[in-house]
């Protein structure tokens, strides 16, 4: 196939969540949805289980609007709109974890507001990197296993994770070449990059490795196309068809990205040497460089720097989650680190209800003028 | 050689024709905007002032919030890179630009030459904009461009919330309602929008000089209170209204690799 042309297959998958998860129940795969940021999903693929991202989508809130208050995270809400309104049918469980406020409320609310799919929480340690961190987390783990196996019926062996293990951190290698890959591509645009990511959320984690794995052989065999405006993105999340399209309308290149729901969710492999449980428990004790992890010296904002320099982006498009207060808190330290460093940052607020993007056009197009 | 910039606002058109990228031939304000006949009217009202057919203008940049919507430009820029050109053109010395537009507010950072180093805009909100204003002229029943000298008779300006212009109307009429005097609330409204727009301004870091541009430039209850919460003179220049379009005519003169 040709790089458009796996490229549309992404897009496709991306694009219809809902007929993925349906091709998934008429082969008789139980499914188990998984919130953002981090959840355990290879304990969910270990117990023959199909893990299945929910990261809300652009969309009028209505009826979660009675569980939350106005100010609140819209991702967050859309999870729940589209539990209440049955979208998720089907599902045999929710894993939520505790990463954040908003998401505590997700699943309180999740319990009552969509009592149909079991709500199973996975509540991990602010300090995760040490023994006690580890044990913390290992019985949060323990939990949703116990959890999973009440709510599916299906049972948990060590020996599987441990397969499992194999598998994610191959998935997490291919989605780092194909990012490194990438930037060398300005000809796929950030839509379809975008889609690239997106579609790892709503397929078993070896059939996108195999299709990420067919997207490098064709990409390799290509002729770059011409050079555009390369920046680096970074947020909980940048999957907006009509952001995207913007920031193709106009030029751009997503040369690299620092995006929850991207990139950041595969910098980290599973360390081999360990018992499979404690070995998952050492990959979330070692994860760091993310607004919900906590991090005294706040990495990240350096990381980014480093990464944007690497990858020859002229600036970081800072694209903020309303309401979402981890980013918040990270955004000055970021804007400085780039600001010493002399990398222009523009941010450009975003949430799922968002019809029109024309300020966020106004701001891309201005900052364009200055990087270029 | 003719080149035109034409900025359509939310509530205003603005054309500005300009001669060699230096000489202001015409310029033309309609007072509508995005959505109505203004931007042609404008157009053609620059066309009757200079004599010229629309081919003998060599490049129209259009800018604004209406900018891809005007048929006749050749290209379109954004109104922050308009307002910057505009203004390094009319105030050299220019370092901080506070352009207060019909619905948006930015602020925007020169570097010696007149490039733009960096920039700010508000959020979704209609306070500390045009619009603010606007909607307490109407509570009034006072046209905006009678705020200024009313403010200026002010002896104790009234405080007005600067969160919300819908929590804001009400505390103007609860003032008008307790007997406060027009004037001092027309300040505290002044007041109001430069709390807004000085703490955006800091956002971006204040550099004198500190120049204001866009239609509330004209405002001097506005401009004066600016002054005094950023704690540095701000400056004006009387075209102020027409930067945006001015800049987006300077651009179609680079563009045509004349540079000024």
């Amino acid at each position: 196939m040709s790089v458009q042309e796996i490229l549309k297959t992404f897009q496709d998958i991306a694009a219809n969540p809902r007929a993925q998860m349906d091709r998934c129940l008429a082969q008789g795969d139980k499914v188990v949805l998984t919130a953002p940021v981090y959840t355990p999903e290879a304990i969910i693929h270990a117990m023959g289980l199909v893990p299945f991202g929910v990261w809300g989508a652009d969309l009028t809130l209505r009826k979660s609007k009675e569980y939350f208050p106005a100010f609140i995270c819209s991702i967050m809400q859309s999870v729940l709109e589209l539990g209440i309104n049955d979208t998720y049918k089907g599902a045999s469980a929710i894993v939520i974890p505790s990463l954040c406020d908003s998401l505590k409320c997700l699943g309180e609310n999740w319990k009552y507001a969509v009592p149909s799919i079991p709500f199973i929480p996975m509540t991990y340690p602010q300090n995760r990197n040490n023994d006690v961190g580890r044990a913390f987390t290992k019985a949060g783990y323990e939990r949703v296993i116990a959890d999973l196996e009440k709510a599916t019926g299906a049972s948990f062996r060590e020996d599987r994770l441990g397969k499992s293990l194999e598998i994610y951190n191959r998935h997490n290698a291919v989605m780092r070449l194909v990012d490194k890959t990438l930037t060398a591509h300005p000809e796929v645009t950030a839509a379809q990059r975008s889609a690239v990511y997106k579609s790892a959320w709503f397929m078993r984690k070896e059939e996108h490795t195999a299709l990420v794995m067919d997207l490098l052989d064709a990409l390799n065999d290509a002729q770059p196309g011409a050079e555009k405006v390369k920046v680096m993105t970074s947020g909980i999340l940048c999957d907006s068809p009509a952001l995207l399209e913007i920031f193709d309308d106009l030029g751009f290149q997503i040369a690299c990205d620092d995006v929850a729901a991207e990139s950041r969710q595969y910098r980290t492999d599973v360390p081999k040497g360990l018992a499979p449980l404690d070995a998952l428990c050492e990959q979330f004790a070692r994860m760091n460089d993310c607004s919900v992890l906590y991090d005294v010296e706040k990495h990240r904002a350096q990381l980014i720097v480093d990464t944007a320099q690497a990858r020859g982006a002229k600036g970081v498009v800072v694209v903020l989650t309303k309401f979402c207060d981890p980013e918040e808190f990270d955004y000055p330290i970021i804007k400085k680190a780039c600001d010493a460093a002399g990398l222009p940052v523009l941010l450009v607020e975003v949430d799922r209800q968002m019809a029109n993007f024309e300020q966020a056009r106004t701001a891309l197009e201005t900052f364009r003028d200055v990087i270029s | 050689m003719f080149t035109l910039g034409i900025d359509i606002g939310s509530t205003t058109s603005k054309c500005v024709l300009l001669k060699d990228g230096t000489h202001i031939v015409a310029q033309a304000l309609v007072d509508a905007g995005i959505g109505t006949e203004g931007p042609e009217e404008a157009f053609q009202s620059i066309l009757a002032q200079s004599g010229l057919s629309p081919e003998e203008i060599t490049r129209k940049t259009a800018t604004g919030y209406g900018r891809t919507r005007w048929q006749g430009a050749d290209n379109e820029i954004s109104e922050l890179t308009a307002h910057a050109l505009g203004c390094h053109f009319l105030i050299p010395e220019a370092r901080t630009v506070i352009d207060i537009g019909g619905q948006d507010a930015k602020v925007i950072s020169l570097d010696e030459k007149g490039r733009m180093s960096g920039f700010v805009m508000n959020d979704k909100c209609a306070a500390g904009t045009g619009r603010f204003l606007e909607v307490m002229a109407g509570i009034l029943k006072l046209e905006v461009d009678q705020l200024g000298d009313l403010a200026a008779q002010s002896v104790q300006p009234v405080n007005i919330s600067s969160t919300c212009t819908v929590f804001a109307e009400s505390e103007v009429i609860s003032q008008l309602a307790n007997g406060a005097d027009r004037a001092d609330v027309v300040a505290g409204i002044c007041q109001s929008v430069a709390g807004r727009v000085a703490a955006l301004a800091k956002r971006a870091g204040v550099r004198q000089q500190v120049c204001m541009s866009g239609g509330v430039a004209r405002n001097r209850g506005v401009r004066e209170a600016l002054s005094q919460a950023l704690e540095v003179p701000v400056v004006w220049s009387p075209m102020a209204q027409m930067a945006g379009a001015l800049g987006a005519a300077l651009h179609a003169w680079q563009k045509c690799g004349k540079p000024t």
